[in-house]
């Protein structure tokens, strides 16, 4: 019995494989006309996204945003620098893990991905990242915020997404533009966050830079739970202890709903919610299942662009599939293919560095969300990435609760209700 | 801010209160679900893997119940239960039966791999969403003094109890009941004595299946659901379970209140992701120096 690993491959290993793909090529061209065959070439591009797991209701948006976006390149006649080369996702699901994300992203490329996107997740990102540049495979996240996935020499990753200190510079800024625009000032506030790296992250620079922003809001206590939480009760009761003016939560659906319920059924007195940025208040089946209550929440988040024709046509189809809106993440992770796309038609080769050197002159304006054109800096990283600052309003069509109400040139609605009316004086 | 933290916790009495009594009120679901996982430990030997996950499908269950017909969780209670009575009796006819004999690593795998079914089924069914529907009452809150009660978790706490009284009269008094733990005491004894041993099994599986079915529901008005939450629960019950005494139905009641009270009043002095560090630290303390648990005979 000997047992040789051996790196080449074998002569049984050739004919099977070469016998495998005769056959797939020699089927596919069955019963297609002739014209078409012409661009016979695939494009593969990886998605690795939450698809299952606490994040899972995330992950699948993002795939289906990736997925839009590959279909919509594909029927407008693919990547036509390539012959008309259709883009095809491959599907990974990180299942909201690290190692998972990074073991999925490696059988991708083995099964030919040539450009990785995804993952939602930093710590996934992170994992990715690693593996990209030892690979050789570019990486254009679609969604991923911590700072430090991008920079330290690499050369293979970039981001389309806002970074972790680009949100919580807008969550500053906006927080100061509502005060001053009201003339109210909160003097206590409460920071809560789920303890993932992305909430821990996000909430500790929060509350760095609210300390050095000048803002004469003190914020008495910060509270952190797992991700996946059930009850939150004991939380809401030390939440109502530090008798806060107003809530930071850096949070995710789930928990969204219960700290909200467990606000009002404690009477937690507030002047309102301001999420720092974080997905939890605006998912469409939150906002449903808070109905009143989510009323008035407001979230610093990079947003979708309600004025882009990108968007609306984007949107449109969306909704026809799926039966909810593009939200941020889904819009980004369509931007996302979108820019790849882009990239491909200009780079014009599957060859890595191609591939990168194209990234590089990346100057991309039809996009659907909030903010500049993609370029990317020498970190990797988009210098038009921006937030948006949202608030839930009543609406009877719950797909426009949701209103962009900073920046001025994205606003769809000019009014911002703070402070609110108690939760439970609805 | 540490100052700010430690004022907080040094005044508020109230805050305590509040804390003790949530977590009371929770320890009484709790104890119902670990009271289903300790009655299948009891009479079969065999532990449950698949029990957080069966709470969640008598969850969603209820859930479509509320959705598509508008009826409340606590009226379909009984419904639901019976439903996973069901789904208990034949799961333990289909599957436990024929692995009882087998050494207990083995059994693990069946129970485990029914969970990943279940939860899949769930996610299948349902998607990976949140779902928690208002129901009448999920909002409503009684006040006592400045201390809040959640009438959703009073009303579970009640309930709990109430079943739980109720399984002990029913495996005291009735025929079944007594079969139930003739067969626990010595299976070779009772079947003996003419006891359908097999179908006795499937009986007490569907019930322990039907005691954390009625757990999820009153769960229902409390929590989100979400396909993925079945793990968490089949944990906590396992802690219960040991704190209370394998087999020991009061215990898995009293166990759930001690669980239930520790880990809220433990937010007084931890952040609450160590929730779970509370949790399993006494479950690791009383493995040390009470295996047999609160109220476990000597084994």
């Amino acid at each position: 019995m000997e047992k040789k690993k051996k790196m080449g491959m074998d002569r049984r290993t050739f004919i099977k494989t070469t016998g495998v793909i005769g056959l797939g090529v020699a089927t596919s061209s069955f019963g297609v006309p002739k014209l078409l065959r012409a661009a016979p070439t695939t494009i593969k591009i990886g998605s690795v996204q939450p698809a299952t797991g606490p994040l899972a209701v995330i992950g699948v948006g993002q795939r289906r945003g990736n997925q839009l976006a590959a279909d919509y390149i594909n029927s407008k006649g693919g990547i036509k620098s390539m012959g008309g080369a259709k883009l095809e996702l491959l599907l990974g699901d990180s299942e909201s893990k690290p190692e998972v994300g990074r073991s999925e992203a490696d059988r991708l490329i083995k099964e030919g991905a040539v450009v990785m996107t995804g993952p939602f997740q930093s710590g996934v990102a992170m994992a990715i990242s690693t593996l990209c540049e030892q690979r050789q495979v570019p990486f254009i996240m679609d969604v991923a915020a911590l700072d430090q996935i991008t920079g330290k020499g690499k050369k293979y990753t970039f981001r389309v997404f806002i970074t972790v200190t680009g949100l919580l510079n807008g969550a500053v800024k906006y927080l100061e533009h509502v005060t001053s625009l009201k003339g109210v000032m909160p003097k206590r506030a409460v920071v809560t966050n789920t303890a993932d790296p992305f909430g821990k992250g996000m909430s500790g620079g929060f509350i760095k830079l609210m300390e050095k922003s000048g803002l004469p809001i003190k914020i008495v206590e910060r509270i952190q739970y797992p991700l996946g939480i059930q009850d939150l009760s004991a939380e809401v009761a030390r939440i109502k202890a530090a008798r806060p003016d107003v809530l930071f939560p850096v949070s995710r659906p789930g928990d969204s709903i219960i700290l909200t319920r467990e606000l009002y059924k404690q009477r937690v007195k507030l002047m309102g919610i301001y999420g720092p940025g974080s997905p939890g208040y605006y998912e469409p089946g939150v906002i449903k299942d808070l109905g009143r209550l989510i009323d008035y929440v407001m979230v610093n988040v990079p947003w979708i662009n309600p004025k882009s024709p990108v968007y609306q046509q984007a949107n449109a189809a969306f909704r026809k599939a799926h039966d909810r809106y593009l939200d941020t993440n889904s819009a980004y992770a369509y931007t996302g293919v979108l820019v790849i796309a882009d990239i491909l038609e200009r780079a014009a080769s599957t060859d890595p560095d191609k591939i990168i050197a194209a990234t590089r002159q990346t100057d991309f304006k039809n996009h659907p969300v909030v903010g500049g054109p993609v370029r990317f800096d020498e970190k990797g990283d988009n210098t038009g990435a921006l937030t948006a600052l949202i608030q839930v309003q009543p609406d009877q069509d719950l797909f426009k609760r949701v209103k962009v109400v900073a920046p001025k040139e994205f606003a769809e609605s000019g009014q911002i209700v703070f402070p609110w009316p108690q939760l439970w004086e609805r | 801010m540490a100052t700010a933290v430690g004022a907080v916790i040094g005044m508020d009495s109230n805050l305590a209160l509040q804390l003790i009594i949530q977590g009371l009120l929770l320890g009484g679901i709790y104890g119902l679900i670990a009271m289903g996982l300790s009655l299948i430990f009891g009479v079969m030997g065999v532990i449950n893997f698949a029990h957080g996950q069966m709470m969640v499908i008598a969850m969603y269950v209820s859930y479509w119940i509320f959705v598509l017909l508008g009826v409340d969780p606590y009226l379909s209670l009984v419904i639901v239960a019976a439903v996973i009575f069901v789904l208990g009796y034949l799961i333990q006819s289909a599957v436990v039966n024929r692995i009882l004999d087998y050494p207990e690593a083995m059994q693990v795998l069946p129970l485990v791999s029914m969970g990943l079914i279940l939860e899949n089924l769930a996610l299948l069914l349902w998607g990976p969403d949140h779902r928690s529907p208002q129901t009448a009452l999920s909002l409503e809150a009684l006040w006592i003094g400045p201390v809040m009660i959640d009438v959703s978790r009073l009303i579970a706490f009640v309930l709990a109890i109430f079943i739980t009284v109720l399984i002990f009269i029913f495996l005291k008094k009735t025929n079944i009941g007594k079969c139930i733990r003739a067969a626990s005491d010595n299976r070779t004894g009772a079947i003996l004595v003419g006891i359908n041993v097999n179908r006795i099994y499937n009986a007490s599986f569907a019930l322990g299946a039907a005691t954390t079915a009625a757990a999820g529901v009153l769960l229902l008005p409390i929590m989100p659901i979400s396909p993925y939450m079945g793990h968490d629960f089949t944990l906590i019950a396992f802690v219960v379970v040991i704190l209370g005494g394998m087999g020991n139905l009061i215990g898995a009641l009293v166990g759930g209140l001690i669980l239930g009270v520790a880990e809220s009043a433990s937010t007084l002095f931890l952040p609450a992701t160590l929730k779970h560090v509370v949790s399993f630290s006494i479950l690791i303390i009383i493995m040390l120096f009470r295996p047999q648990g609160i109220f476990g005979g000597k084994s």
